[in-house]
């Protein structure tokens, strides 16, 4: 039905199952579009947030997606600006995962802010002493430039691809990749560094505090380094993903070997620099803000193993496997480390969110619990919902693995060998398979 | 106060932050403005079939754009990177130079009627020198099995300017539209059709290079042992499933035999049509 709108020589499962698909996300969806509504129309009573925890699901999930989404910016620049040509097959994923990622947690701040109305405030007015500026700033401006990325992918498609001035567009919109892959590294860099700067300012809450290095908190350094070592991984795993959901192999084997080896690199990185500043913070930090460190973790219910899982379980260890050429000719075990990687992550924005807001920082304050409403939760899963559709359309309609079409070749050229060399292929030269192939496919001449 | 800016005040913060800010902005916008205008400028010059060559060769696997070299046996391993429009290319002289291989004189190439004195664009096009000077463009025995017998041509109009690589014409069938790639530069000065044996009369350019990207005669076995490999890959992967076709020649409506296969992929694959 909407074949004419598939990418020619790529195969793509019939309209209707493609229908089956979508249905349970569009539900989700829709869902969530009312609970947004609620939020927006009604007030944010509809979340379980108050004044003393106003950092909920959103702000932890916000954090976590935007570090995930840093696969757009990280691979940009390693393409664009480094000429690592093996990424070339996975840009087109990470942009649309970027983009999802960032439009997505924009979307939640909105909501989250409350005053969609008055959304326009943060650039008419801004509080230039704010990291939250600069965030907003660079997340606007880092979603205009990653909306642009996707331009190209989505004149990818078949029909928009007839139209000769798309075309050209689409072309020299490509060959300008590296000034906005330029760019986006700048704005990320920024935007990431200023979400962790974000703690250089909560003197409040000596848990998550950092001092200055310069004008920036050493958590300014690892939410940019932490991001550019998720990213690659979570690229890894949405295009594993990906294949086992089509059934296709999209990418060479070498692309996850090279992801996991960047992602590793990254991550040893960001382990030493985390151990560095938990020392740090154990050590000076935190007693000279009147609380020894392991006060933190002595009676509430996040004791010291959160730290040692964040550090060692889901920080270390995988960035050894990842380093590891051996461990990473396994796939399971190569998938297995970037999923800690992911994992850690979330734990390190949970642990920043949260559990900051959790810890009571005066003699009077309780440990304070909180579980999201289903608003919450619901506009979180609008944003899942959101993404799986977007990426399910490009997929469908535009070619986002370029080595799709010469891996399909590939594999039936090696289908035809294995069948030639098996027996089945001897047994089938025998009259009946032979004369019907024949009769079929070529005409014989003596 | 800066225009646009609200409570802007002349401190190194603030014009640090808001230069930055600007800057960014300018050069993303002005980015964009100039991808906006130099896609008006190729629409003006005319470049377009150019980019959407270039566009669709950029989209072609490696194996579909193996060397000329590599298929006659003059290098092991060498992928193209001219669009195989080899007067750009600087190694290609150097290899022509060193054959010493004699013409081989053959009508028949595994079947298919190639004849000698044609010479073949990649794209299942050829050409003939006319004694006039002009040349004769049509699609080539392979190509026209493969399109099969139900089929109609749209050409360009007399007069047209065609390029290498360019859209040379349209063959349309069933709800498939094959750009096939005009094999040469030159305009158009006769429309043929299917009876005649060819489809266009061209005027070529004034240039001694018109044809030395085409393959020749003696390069045409290799080259069809390759398409018939590849056809047979697209064929598999285009919901034939498994063929084992070693031997035998291609039916003439070959299309026919095989009606429920993605034709518009196999057909946009051996036309190099992305």
């Amino acid at each position: 039905m909407d074949k004419i709108l598939i990418p020619r020589g790529l195969q793509r499962t019939s309209f209707t199952k493609f229908l089956i698909w979508i249905f349970p996300w569009i539900a989700l969806l829709s869902l969530g579009i009312y609970a947004i509504y609620l939020c927006l129309a009604e007030g944010l009573f509809h979340t379980n947030m108050d004044n003393r925890f106003a950092f909920g699901i959103w702000i932890f999930l916000d954090l976590t997606v935007i570090a995930l989404g840093a696969g757009a910016f990280f691979t940009g620049f390693l393409l664009y600006i480094l000429r690592r040509k093996e990424l070339k097959a996975v840009i087109n994923s990470a942009v649309v995962i970027g983009l999802i990622c960032y439009s997505g947690a924009i979307l939640v701040l909105a909501v989250d802010v409350g005053q969609p109305i008055r959304a326009w405030f943060t650039f008419w007015h801004p509080n230039v002493h704010s990291m939250l500026t600069e965030v907003t700033f660079c997340l606007t401006c880092y979603l205009i430039v990653l909306f642009i990325e996707y331009i190209p992918i989505i004149l990818k498609n078949r029909q928009l691809r007839s139209i000769p001035k798309f075309l050209v567009f689409e072309f020299e919109l490509h060959k300008l990749m590296p000034v906005f892959a330029g760019i986006g590294t700048f704005l990320s860099f920024f935007h990431q560094g200023s979400l962790g700067g974000l703690f250089g300012v909560l003197r409040g809450r000596p848990f998550a505090f950092r001092e200055e290095l310069g004008i920036w908190p050493s958590t300014f350094f690892l939410f940019v380094i932490s991001a550019a070592a998720a990213g690659p991984s979570f690229i890894m795993l949405t295009t594993w993903l990906v294949e086992k959901i089509t059934r296709k192999q999209l990418v060479k084997p070498e692309v996850y070997k090279f992801l996991g080896k960047v992602s590793g690199t990254m991550l040893i990185a960001y382990v030493l620099l985390k151990s560095i500043d938990t020392l740090f913070w154990i050590n000076s930090t935190s007693p000279g803000n009147g609380f020894p460190a392991f006060e933190f973790y002595a009676t509430q219910s996040f004791g010291t193993w959160i730290l040692f899982t964040e550090i060692v379980i889901l920080g270390l260890i995988p960035a050894l496997i990842l380093l590891s050429s051996r461990l990473r000719e396994n796939r399971k075990i190569l998938l297995g480390a970037g999923f800690l990687v992911c994992t850690g992550i979330m734990l390190n924005r949970f642990v920043m969110t949260i559990q900051t807001l959790a810890l009571p920082t005066l003699p009077f304050d309780d440990f304070l619990t909180y579980a999201p409403s289903w608003e919450e939760v619901a506009t979180f899963l609008f944003v899942v919902a959101y993404g799986m559709l977007l990426y399910s359309f490009t997929y469908r309609y535009s070619v986002i693995f370029p080595q799709e079409r010469e891996l399909a070749q590939l594999n039936g050229e090696l289908s035809q060998q294995e069948f030639a060399d098996s027996g089945n292929a001897k047994k089938s030269w025998q009259p009946k398979f032979i004369s019907d192939l024949l009769n079929k496919f070529v005409s014989t001449k003596s | 106060m800066l225009p646009w800016v609200y409570e802007f005040h002349w401190t190194a913060f603030h014009i640090t932050f808001l230069s930055i800010f600007f800057t960014v902005f300018a050069v993303v916008v002005s980015t964009v403005f100039v991808a906006v205008k130099r896609t008006q400028r190729a629409e003006q010059n005319r470049t377009m079939d150019e980019i959407q060559w270039r566009s669709d060769f950029a989209d072609l696997s490696p194996a579909m754009k193996v060397c000329r070299h590599e298929m006659n046996g003059d290098v092991k391993h060498r992928v193209c990177d001219h669009g195989f429009d080899c007067r750009s290319c600087s190694v290609h002289p150097l290899l022509i130079s060193k054959q010493t291989k004699t013409p081989l004189l053959q009508f028949e190439v595994y079947g298919f009627t190639m004849p000698p004195y044609r010479m073949y664009h990649r794209g299942h096009t050829w050409v003939q020198q006319e004694d006039d000077g002009t040349y004769k463009i049509g699609i080539d025995d392979f190509g026209t099995r493969i399109i099969g017998s139900t089929y109609s041509v749209e050409l360009p109009p007399i007069g047209t300017r065609l390029s290498v690589n360019g859209k040379g014409m349209v063959v349309k069938k069933a709800n498939m539209d094959i750009r096939l790639l005009s094999p040469i530069d030159g305009e158009v000065i006769e429309q043929g059709d299917s009876e005649k044996g060819w489809y266009l009369k061209v005027k070529a350019n004034d240039s001694k290079k018109v044809t030395d990207h085409l393959l020749k005669t003696d390069e045409v076995p290799n080259w069809i042992l390759r398409e018939m490999e590849r056809l047979q890959i697209s064929m598999a992967t285009s919901g034939v499933g498994i063929t084992l076709a070693d031997g035998g020649e291609l039916v003439p409506d070959f299309h026919r035999h095989f009606p429920n296969a993605d034709w518009d992929g196999i057909l946009g694959q051996m036309f190099l049509e992305a």
